[in-house]
């Protein structure tokens, strides 16, 4: 053992935290058997999946609405005001856009939301600059929603998202980590 | 030889129902032969000890109880029926510290909305084929979440001695020959 702390260059010790590895009986491997399913099967799925018939604008608007009550309340702010839950009561709509838009023929609905996910996961509070950027993530998604624009939008929807993406990026420009 | 989905029973939690239908439907595709289904994690915990299914695809972001308090009530509460069923959790977040969030919970696996149906065929296929060791400790119960404890090294080999000199190649690994060990290396 060296003579001095200093000279220790790596303590060499085994974890010392105590564990106990587990292997449960695989019940579903036993019923399932073995083979997989056919292409043909996972072909008629996603087949199904495509050709759904949901109206995504009520559950959009449905959405959005609580977006803007995110938005409404992060206007008012109080220093007292809890920051982390005004930020997730506009994340949970924001996630709920992206994940459902792409599911119900909306695939661009997916694609500004997750942008919108993405900004909300790194702000430090919503100042009124982080705010004016979420309406105006608000205000487009809305725009394709009520333009019934599916798909990816094409060019304006590139556009679209370009412009977003903008914003966010002179907002963390002007506020280094 | 095809896999038997219809002896095999689900639990689906989802709050959307146009999402609840469609992933229903998918899974009837599948040939699933039971299929219950719950509008929150705690409706779903209710269901779960009633009905006592093979696997659980819960969404996360539910009200009054979410997927990720669900999957903590699964592996932790006295009441459950099965501590050890997979649990896949359907969301929209990919970043990691979410996912991370998840495993900690004791999630199984993680399935990223919007999905396709191979997506989910997918998930269900590794909780079939790769199924988890559980681990308990002070402080968690649920599936190992270093996934591959005892895989074989597959990362880049940076000695000269970590493979045969003469071949200047790394060894093939043997993916076919059963269930993998780990190589413990004799003491220097």
């Amino acid at each position: 053992m060296p003579k001095n702390p200093s000279d220790i260059d790596h303590y060499n010790q085994h974890q010392r935290i105590k564990a106990e590895f587990i292997t449960p009986p695989n019940v579903l491997k036993s019923k399932v058997g073995l083979g997989g399913l056919s292409e043909a099967i996972l072909d008629k799925a996603q087949e199904l999946l495509e050709n759904n018939t949901v109206d995504f604008l009520p559950l959009a608007e449905m959405y959005l609405e609580s977006l803007m009550k995110g938005i409404e309340n992060s206007k008012r702010i109080n220093p007292d005001d809890d920051v982390e839950s005004l930020i997730i009561s506009m994340l949970y709509p924001g996630m709920q856009l992206k994940a459902n838009g792409g599911m119900f023929h909306y695939p661009l609905v997916t694609k500004i939301a997750d942008k919108l996910i993405q900004f909300l996961e790194v702000i430090e509070a919503p100042d009124i600059e982080v705010i004016e950027i979420i309406l105006a993530f608000h205000t487009t998604i809305r725009a394709v929603v009520l333009g019934r624009i599916k798909g990816d939008g094409g060019r304006h929807g590139a556009e679209l998202l370009d412009a977003l993406n903008e914003a966010c990026m002179r907002y963390f420009d002007k506020k280094p980590r | 030889m095809a896999y038997q989905f219809h002896g095999i029973k689900i639990l689906l939690i989802e709050d959307n129902q146009p999402m609840l239908d469609l992933a229903k439907s998918i899974l009837s595709t599948f040939g699933v032969g039971m299929v219950y289904t719950a509008k929150n994690g705690e409706q779903g915990f209710k269901t779960f000890k009633e009905t006592n299914p093979d696997l659980v695809i819960a969404d996360w972001m539910m009200k009054p109880m979410d997927g990720i308090s669900l999957t903590r009530l699964i592996r932790n509460d006295p009441k459950s029926p099965n501590q050890f069923i997979p649990v896949i959790l359907m969301t929209g977040f990919s970043e990691k510290r979410r996912v991370l969030q998840a495993r900690d919970a004791g999630v199984t696996e993680f399935l990223v909305k919007p999905f396709n149906a191979r997506d989910l065929y997918r998930r269900i296929v590794q909780v079939i084929e790769r199924p988890r060791q559980f681990v308990r400790s002070d402080d968690f119960f649920g599936p190992d979440r270093r996934r591959n404890r005892n895989a074989p090294f597959d990362g880049p080999f940076l000695r000269e001695n970590d493979y045969s000199a003469s071949s200047k190649e790394p060894p093939r690994l043997d993916f076919t020959a059963g269930p993998y060990r780990r190589v413990e290396v004799p003491p220097e």
